[in-house]
């Protein structure tokens, strides 16, 4: 009864604060409409592979058996046509003479742009299947057009993705080793399909902030209300539910948006509205933060714009985490997008199931911000 | 709502026993003691600093115990133990000087209202009966219960403030400046409401204010000044102890000058003579009746020409401007005695340290 009134009022407050509402749900909105017209949801372009398979060379020793059907099977998907490819030719491989025959033909086709890609099955390929540990395919492209490389990459997700439900297994299987020829740094240029996974995350970390960076330091009858029985925790749980219920709608038009315009998503879409979920649970919890730790509107407004900020640059996408010293490592981890952007790319580009081991991460990472919120709110003077 | 079983009971709802409040080293309030009863509505006043606010947030539970000394007793529980305070703030009332901290001006009267009671424990219901009773007394109209607060005028959201403050029935309401900032005309309002919702609640008041007309409608007032509470009684009990009890004689004076005032002063059984106009002054005489005509026949005699004359008891605000200024008074000739002892000290000192400058420079020789 005390909770629901209090959660009442937030949202009454909320409720009157138009512009965070408007900045909510129409920035995601346009997002979607804009990349969903520009890229139709599909690719559309279509690419001619060949595929070399070394599965045939005989294994010894590692594997006790010496299987060799999976890149047939492999083959297969490509040959019915999936997807956005076309197939030009299969070159099973008995041996390394066989290979080395193979590989020049190819980056033959590929140099005179007969196939726009062709792809290299590894030796141990279907023993790999077989006792599921962690396989690879590397895939050569034409380097001197970095717009179709990008797009060949995406497209690349489609049949790996059919394979995998062919033979029936998600986990451990196929990581993709992308290989360039001719040397162009790939990630120059990404298409409009790999902008969007990855800009909607930070979209909503930014308009979930924002809706709850003001909960505290605006709320000035606050000092009032201590002087009243009810306990402080309950004040920001109240604050904290509300906001999240304004968040979970959020998330679920832009859950509705991407279904509905069919943007590129190779995994489960359950699995990326959990994340996205994740993502706006960060960005409460974030905000409810920088609410308690600051003292006026402006401050608060301030800070949040820094933390934005912050949390964009250590969002894996412009600094590589691996690439830094453990310390600055521990930081970055500190901040919702370094974990929430890979699992957003697992499960849209690479259809990989969601790593709920990292997922759990973000989780407690957000309950970690909501227990300094409160701590802090705790101690923190408020007066009448 | 409950209804006051004995008005004027002599229930004592507030008792504070030799308050001190310090923060670190600022002593900030001075063995300050009282007692409420319940029903009364009691003015705080004092000039700014004075602190008023502190003794207020000492009952409302806001200042730590270790910052405070002395027996205080809010409903019969002291606000020292932290186990205390949950009771007795559900048992009373707060209405901030700002109305802004106690509404949510996007919000409706009614919606505010639901959300504080709610804190209190009142179902929606209930807290909706109470509302509908005390926004009656208070006049606020009907159609504007759910409208949002921030389209009402300022003196409704006054009262709205003062309902909320109201809403759970608490035995002390304390309201923080209720009319400053209030135009005149309101201000007369405002106070009247009090007094209405105190005879039909029986609510006990804390009025803390620089507002002095509001002593009109207090049972008792308290006067303090930098942190030492200097009275506390009813208004007219206060004024009595004035000279004469409180007669006056208001004097319209031609072309009035300093020197005159100094003329006046001199008169033997003059008390005490303010000037409160340009040409106006009132006196105070010992034996007021006995000595008025004497006093009159001074005047004339040392050629003070009166324009009008009238006789008055002094109000409140008179008592309190007198009490504050002997006060001022008295520190300003305590303090020069002290600077005095302080400079001869000093002195001695001085003389002392220059011989032992002088012994130390024959020993180096
Ligand atoms: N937490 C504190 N620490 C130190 N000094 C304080 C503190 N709170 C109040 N004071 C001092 O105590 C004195 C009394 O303050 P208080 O707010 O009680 O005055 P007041 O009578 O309410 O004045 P006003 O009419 O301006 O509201 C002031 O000099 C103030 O500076
Ligand atoms: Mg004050």
């Amino acid at each position: 009864m005390k909770l629901s009134a209090l959660i009442r009022k937030e949202l009454g407050r909320i409720r009157a604060d138009k512009r965070s509402l408007i900045l909510l749900f129409s920035i995601p909105i346009i997002l979607i409409v804009i990349f969903g017209l520009t890229t139709g949801g599909s690719t559309t372009k279509f690419f001619n592979a060949a595929i070399i398979s070394r599965d045939e060379i005989p294994t010894y020793g590692d594997y006790t058996s010496n299987s060799s059907e999976y890149d047939e099977e492999f083959a297969g998907v490509f040959i019915k046509g999936l997807g956005s490819f076309g197939f030009q030719g299969y070159y099973p491989c008995p041996n390394e003479a066989a290979f080395l025959y193979a590989y020049e033909k190819n980056m033959e086709l590929l140099r005179t742009e007969v196939i726009d890609v062709f792809l290299v099955l590894p030796e141990y390929f279907s023993e790999k299947i077989e006792n599921e540990t962690t396989n690879w395919i590397a895939y050569f492209v034409d380097g001197s057009d970095s717009q179709a490389i990008s797009a060949i990459e995406v497209s690349m997700q489609e049949p790996i993705s059919v394979f995998k439900q062919e033979i029936e297994m998600t986990e451990n299987l196929t990581v993709l080793i992308p290989y360039l020829e001719f040397d162009v740094p790939f990630w120059e240029k990404q298409t409009i399909n790999y902008a969007f996974p990855l800009t909607i995350p930070l979209i909503i970390i930014g308009t979930t902030m924002n809706l709850s960076c003001l909960s505290i330091v605006s709320d000035e009858p606050l000092p009032r209300m201590v002087i009243t029985p009810t306990p402080k925790s309950s004040i920001i749980l109240s604050k904290l539910i509300a906001n999240l219920l304004i968040m979970v709608i959020q998330a679920g038009e832009i859950f509705i948006g991407t279904a509905l315009f069919g943007l590129y998503v190779l995994g489960s879409l359950f699995e990326l509205l959990l994340v996205l979920l994740g993502v706006g649970v960060a960005g409460v919890a974030i905000g409810l933060f920088v609410s308690s730790l600051t003292t006026t509107e402006q401050q608060a407004n301030q800070l949040y714009i820094i933390l934005f900020v912050v949390i964009m640059l250590f969002s894996g996408i412009y600094i590589n985490p691996d690439d830094l010293p453990t310390a600055m490592q521990l930081i970055v981890y500190m901040f919702p997008l370094s974990h929430a952007i890979p699992l957003i790319y697992n499960i849209t580009f690479k259809g990989l199931p969601l790593d709920y081991v990292r997922y759990f991460g973000l989780l407690i990472l957000s309950a970690v911000y909501i227990f300094l919120a409160y701590i802090i709110f705790l101690i923190k003077k408020v007066e009448v | 709502m409950r209804k006051i079983e004995e008005q004027n009971s002599n229930e004592v709802v507030v008792d504070v026993q030799n308050l001190n409040v310090s923060f670190g080293e600022a002593h900030i309030i001075h063995d300050v003691s009282f007692q409420v009863k319940k029903g009364e509505i009691i003015g705080l006043f004092g000039i700014s600093g004075a602190g008023k606010t502190t003794i207020i947030r000492v009952l409302t539970c806001q200042i730590k115990s270790k910052n405070w000394t002395g027996k205080v007793l809010v409903t019969d529980l002291t606000p020292e133990k932290k186990k205390n305070h949950q009771k007795i703030l559900s048992r009373i009332g707060y209405v901030p000087q700002l109305e802004l901290l106690n509404l949510y001006f996007e919000l409706s009267p009614l919606i505010n209202i639901e959300t504080f009671a709610s804190n209190y424990g009142m179902k929606k219901e209930e807290a909706q009966k109470v509302a509908e009773e005390l926004f009656t007394i208070l006049d606020i109209a009907e159609d504007t219960w759910t409208n949002a607060l921030k389209k009402l005028s300022g003196g409704e959201k006054k009262r709205v403030s003062m309902a909320i403050g109201l809403i759970h029935s608490p035995d002390v309401l304390f309201l923080d400046e209720p009319t400053t900032g209030v135009d005149a005309n309101k201000r007369y309002d405002i106070l009247n409401y009090l007094k209405k919702l105190n005879r039909r609640l029986g609510t006990t008041m804390f009025v803390i204010t620089h507002d002095l007309e509001a002593a009109l409608v207090c049972d008792k007032t308290a006067i303090l000044r930098e942190g030492k509470l200097l009275a506390f009684d009813t208004p007219q009990n206060l004024i009595q102890t004035l000279p004469s009890k409180g007669l006056l004689a208001r004097l319209t004076i031609e072309d009035l000058t300093e020197e005159m005032i100094e003329i006046i002063q001199e008169y033997e059984h003059c008390e005490k003579i303010s000037r409160v106009g340009v040409s106006e002054v009132e006196i105070f005489l010992n034996n007021f009746e006995k000595n008025l005509n004497y006093f009159i026949d001074y005047l004339l005699e040392k050629n003070i020409k009166i324009v009008s004359m009238s006789r008055d008891v002094a109000n409140f605000r008179r008592f309190f401007q007198i009490l504050i200024q002997e006060q001022e008074e008295m520190e300003r000739k305590e303090e020069k005695e002290k600077e005095n002892i302080g400079r001869e000290r000093r002195e001695g000192r001085a003389i002392e340290d220059e011989r032992e400058i002088e012994e130390n420079n024959a020993a180096n020789e």
